[in-house]
């Protein structure tokens, strides 16, 4: 299989500066399975790189190579420029500059919704409660859910949680946010006001890496796509190239499994309602 | 056959004393055995090998051994082979705490070994240390998953503090057998015995539920 690395049209996004997460040749194996086999691409500053590809190819578990979650058995993770596996780094303090968003939301269920988003400031940054507190209600004003700070996340829908947990994630001020499959666990209906929250932290220049089945976010949100296979970077390149014209069979017969057959969609079809609340662009950081 | 209630009330100062003694002992021992029983099931959940399997050793020791023996054991060999000499009272806290700690420990361990890992993922995805996600997360889920089996414990122990009996250490059950044996009234004894036992215990069962009903955490 050969892997396509075009140059495009139009420069990649942030391609001026160095790379803020990159993997080379990442390898990871669970027994005789090679879960990642020589996995090899790069996140720019200001990307938001979206990785799609079959089930169990590999997609999520490189999400979670690149916050030392997971071992890795071969390759490099850099981030910005540090080398997440490496003994000598602390695995802590580049894991609080990338936010990570779980496919089954994994709020804190003994804290209430204010408490969940507050949870990291105060005890990773040490910040004083009265702030991290104002700081979780700026946040869960920003993804609409400013009226549910002192509910348990178990009174929540699945999308109101997955809101609350990017906010938590914001609460760190990271530099990178990682979804791992953030809309897969959610009813049909709540997809929406999930998808629109990150398209609008999207907008504001929001670092991204998503994997996600969401094919139309994707295409209308990413910047980048790598689609992976069986452990391995297919292909990758924009949107318009992977989408309109795939040049690997596999990336073909994985769109055309998913009901994609290349046609453009209006930009209507990502409209999703907006949370209840606003979502105001950010003032200060 | 006639009853005779008077022997029960001429000593009623004894009895109560006895029961005040049994409240003493189940109160100081699960202070000391529920951070007792959960440095043990830190210590077994250790990534050092030697650490776990002597705290392994301990623990099923302790399980595995009547309480009745461990008390005895205690009050004869710690001062024989040991030289340590304690108060009756003090080595019956020490039986009790040391078997409670143990069964506490196996509880903690299933409480914590019950929450997913993804709760593991969150906090140390947030920045956190192991030990920040251990107390911040998976503690305080974990504690109130098994506050129903910590209470169950606590209602044997308050029945068990009567093994210190055979010590000399005066709770509720010494004081009422020597009454009896004094008396001859065996039934009155053991009638009122029985009463003073299921009013302490009853009340300590039902607040237990309260509490468990009142924290519940539904996920």
């Amino acid at each position: 299989m050969s892997i396509r690395t075009e140059t495009p049209t139009r420069p990649r996004i942030g391609s001026d500066a160095a790379p803020i997460l990159s993997f080379d040749n990442v390898c990871k194996r669970y027994g005789s399975l090679d879960a990642l086999a020589g996995v090899t691409f790069q996140v720019n500053r200001g990307e938001v790189v979206c990785l799609i590809g079959p089930s169990g190819s590999g997609k999520s578990t490189l999400l979670r190579c690149a916050n030392a979650l997971e071992s890795i058995d071969g390759g490099r993770v850099l981030m910005d420029g540090r080398d997440v596996h490496d003994r000598r780094t602390d695995a802590r303090n580049l894991r609080r500059r990338m936010g990570m968003v779980f496919q089954n939301f994994e709020l804190f269920p003994h804290l209430t919704v204010l408490r969940n988003v507050a949870v990291g400031p105060t005890t990773v940054l040490r910040m004083p409660a009265a702030g991290a507190a104002a700081r979780a209600m700026e946040l869960l004003r920003k993804v609409g859910l400013g009226d549910k700070a002192a509910q348990y996340p178990a009174a929540l829908s699945g999308g109101q949680q997955q809101r609350v947990a990017i906010a938590r994630a914001l609460a760190m001020q990271p530099d990178v946010m990682l979804f791992d499959e953030p809309t897969s666990a959610l009813d049909p209906e709540t997809i929406g006001e999930v998808l629109s929250v990150m398209k609008r932290l999207a907008d504001e220049g929001m670092t991204m890496v998503v994997v996600t089945h969401e094919m139309d976010f994707a295409k209308r949100v990413g910047n980048w796509i790598v689609v992976f296979d069986h452990g391995k970077v297919v292909e990758q390149g924009p949107p318009r190239q992977v989408f309109e014209e795939p040049t690997i069979q596999r990336t073909r017969d994985f769109l055309s499994h998913l009901g994609w057959h290349g046609e453009s969609l209006a930009a209507s079809d990502l409209l999703v309602p907006a949370p209840s609340g606003s979502y105001e662009h950010r003032t200060s950081d | 056959m006639t009853l005779d209630w008077s022997v029960v009330w001429d000593n009623r100062w004894r009895l109560i004393a006895g029961a005040e003694m049994t409240i003493l002992l189940t109160a100081i021992t699960m202070m000391l055995a529920l951070p007792g029983g959960l440095i043990l099931a830190l210590l077994r959940l250790s990534p050092l090998r030697a650490v776990r399997s002597a705290t392994t050793w301990f623990v099923e020791f302790f399980r595995a051994t009547p309480l009745i023996l461990q008390i005895y054991w205690m009050f004869y060999v710690l001062p024989a082979a040991f030289d340590i000499r304690l108060s009756e009272f003090a080595t019956a806290l020490l039986g009790l705490t040391l078997n409670v700690s143990s069964f506490n420990s196996e509880t903690f361990r299933a409480g914590i070994q019950s929450i997913r890992p993804g709760q593991w993922n969150a906090g140390l995805a947030l920045g956190m240390s192991k030990p920040q996600v251990m107390r911040k997360i998976i503690l305080p889920q974990a504690t109130l998953r098994v506050l129903p089996a910590l209470a169950s414990t606590w209602v044997s122990l308050f029945k068990d503090t009567s093994l210190v009996s055979i010590i000399a250490v005066a709770d509720l059950s010494y004081v009422a057998l020597k009454i009896r044996s004094e008396t001859y009234r065996v039934l009155e004894v053991l009638t009122a015995m029985a009463a003073l036992y299921c009013l302490m215990g009853y009340p300590q069962a039902k607040l237990v539920d309260w509490l468990h009903r009142r924290l519940k955490v539904t996920e």
